[in-house]
């Protein structure tokens, strides 16, 4: 094979990995928060995709305004599944399969909903800087790719700040840490964990805008960027704020080594076979430092 | 009330449920018929996954693979080889056995959210293997000419025949189910369930048993996908995709997977409510979805749940 082939797979791998990554992040961040693993944290990203697609195709917004509010409704989606949903359940007595098994729900529930209102089609989102590409090595790289990789980190880094810096993401850790000590020193437990949902709904939302570009907005695509997502989330180590991106990025780029040697019909099996080995062999991920539950 | 009257009752139940099962090919139309076929099908699937759940706490989304590989190899067997139907059946019980055995022995060591993904994700994989190994299963083209069930010259090949076949298997299925879990195996399951390291300290080695569960589970789902392969005679990809092991694990959940006929109330239930929403569209995929949130926080028993619930209540409150 000839080295541009590798190397333009490998910048493909690469967009791709920071696609996983900024799901993954999203789910890390809502279990770190809440110790709920959401399985429709993909269908957070349909949610933002195909809310940007109806306001840009259907209302005629401009582009900006259009991807803020799919951000928002992210967010929103993210915030009424904790009120509505979540908090019910855990007042009943919520265990992991239960929850696994509401966000599954979820995750479906969103899927037929734009199935029917919406129909089977792809829908292809305007990049970022349009059609553009730049020129890396004799390979090519859209320009909205540059802008997903670069906001992923921005994201990435923010969350961090957010969540060593501010009060409020320092009080939604002590929530997730201990309710208990967290609500005798003040803390609104319940409120940080909807915050939770609604941080990582926005995630999730932006996830869809960045993504839509790239593989177009359907009905049916939630489910396996959950799943890449959680591969990439667990790769990089649940409890570990950067090991989402870095678990995406490893993710992206075995995917894209595997296509050009084996064969692109199997990149998905090759990404959950992955997904297992990593949860049996290292459940504490590449970066990983604290154990997790359930492994 | 007198006391005869009340150990008559049950029993004129049970005749009066008896002769309306076997009225209903006769009353209901064809295409009604075909759905109920499916319901016994997706219970003997749905069985499976109910009691992997209900006794061992595992989520299941893999149930299609061993659906999938019970019907291929029916295909493969029976109409590629041309070889009798018992062999196409057995060989995808073993081969179903042996594949959750090789694959449940690492993956049952995770529990949890990890195990539900870890399913999830072996799901996926047979449904993209399935499509890609398409020299042995057809691809998306299929394979057809599969031969109908034939015994002692009777021959299941429409709906209202294959019902008797189908039912009387799933019947079977779901009494050998229940005198397991009343068996010493039975309360092994309960106590691993209710309290693992008590179980433990018993001296039940708990991996093991939960991977001799999953290996029943795929039985029981290689079967129904032989069975399937027989009734509909033609097998494609579409058939054995991850939607089939989400609607048989939303089955055993609305079904109720502490009660050992939950799975048919639920596979009824998906089988027939599409048919009566058919007018609105694709919205039975909404519906499901809702019934399944709803059912996780209402109703943690399912179905069966509910009417033994139902039922015990009243017969208390007569008491």
């Amino acid at each position: 094979m000839s080295p541009d082939l590798l190397f333009q797979s490998v910048l493909t791998g690469l967009t791709n990995g920071f696609v996983y990554g900024l799901i993954g992040l999203g789910i890390a961040s809502i279990f770190r928060g809440t110790r709920i693993i959401n399985a429709m944290q993909g269908d957070f990203a349909l949610i933002g995709g195909i809310t940007a697609v109806l306001l840009l195709e259907r209302q005629g917004w401009p582009m900006l305004p259009a991807f803020v509010a799919a951000v928002l409704i992210g967010g929103a989606a993210g915030w009424l599944l904790e009120v509505l949903l979540v908090r019910p359940l855990r007042r009943r007595g919520g265990t992991e399969d239960s929850y696994l098994l509401l966000t599954l729900g979820c995750a479906f529930a969103v899927s037929a909903l734009v199935l029917y209102f919406v129909g089977r089609d792809s829908h292809a989102l305007p990049g970022i800087g349009g059609e553009g590409i730049v020129v890396i090595a004799d390979a090519a790289m859209r320009i909205h790719a540059l802008w997903l990789i670069a906001i992923s980190l921005a994201v990435m880094l923010t969350l961090r700040l957010f969540y060593s810096r501010t009060s409020l993401g320092l009080s939604m850790m002590a929530a997730a840490l201990d309710p208990q000590g967290a609500l005798t020193t003040g803390i609104n437990v319940p409120l940080m964990r909807t915050l939770t949902f609604a941080l990582g709904g926005l995630v999730g939302g932006l996830a869809g805008i960045l993504v839509g570009p790239l593989i177009t907005v359907y009905f049916d695509m939630g489910l396996l960027l959950t799943l890449k997502g959680f591969a990439a989330a667990i790769l990089g180590g649940l409890a570990n704020p950067m090991g989402a991106i870095v678990g995406g990025v490893t993710l992206g780029l075995l995917e894209s080594i595997a296509i050009v040697t084996i064969s692109s019909g199997y990149k998905d099996v090759i990404a959950m076979v992955i997904l297992i080995i990593i949860m049996i062999v290292m459940p504490n991920g590449l970066l990983g430092r604290r154990t997790r539950k359930g492994g | 009330m007198p006391s005869t009257a009340a150990g008559t009752k049950p029993t004129l139940l049970w005749v009066a449920a008896l002769l309306l099962w076997a009225a209903l090919p006769f009353v209901a139309t064809r295409h009604m018929v075909d759905l109920l076929v499916f319901a016994g099908l997706y219970s003997i699937a749905g069985l499976g996954v109910a009691f992997l759940l209900g006794q061992c706490g595992i989520v299941n989304l893999a149930q299609s693979v061993f659906y999938g590989i019970g019907a291929y190899s029916v295909a493969w067997f029976c109409a590629r080889k041309g070889l009798p139907v018992p062999v196409g059946i057995a060989s995808g019980i073993v081969l179903s056995v042996a594949m959750a055995a090789v694959v449940g022995w690492p993956i049952l060591r995770l529990s949890g959210y990890f195990l539900a993904l870890a399913t999830l994700a072996l799901g996926i994989i047979a449904q993209v293997l399935f499509l890609e190994w398409d020299w042995i299963t057809g691809g998306t083209l299929g394979i057809g000419g599969i031969p109908f069930i034939e015994i002692l010259g009777f021959t299941f090949d429409t709906p209202a025949r294959f019902y008797f076949l189908v039912w009387p298997v799933a019947l079977l299925l779901l009494v050998l189910h229940h005198n397991l879990l009343h068996s010493r195996a039975g309360l092994a399951l309960r106590a691993m369930r209710d309290e693992p390291d008590a179980a433990a300290v018993l001296g039940i080695d708990i991996h093991k048993l939960k991977v001799q569960m999953f290996m029943l589970s795929a039985m029981l789902g290689s079967l129904a996908g032989s069975l399937f392969a027989h009734y509909v005679t033609f097998v494609s990809v579409d058939s054995f995709a991850i939607d089939r092991a989400i609607s048989f694990l939303l089955l055993a959940v609305l079904g109720g997977v502490y009660t050992v006929w939950g799975p048919v109330l639920g596979a009824l239930f998906i089988t027939i409510l599409p048919q009566w929403l058919s007018r609105l569209g694709d919205i039975h995929a909404f519906v499901f979805a809702a019934a399944l949130i709803a059912a996780v926080i209402l109703l943690p028993e399912g179905f069966g749940g509910a009417v033994t619930n139902w039922w015990q209540r009243r017969r208390t409150r007569r008491a």
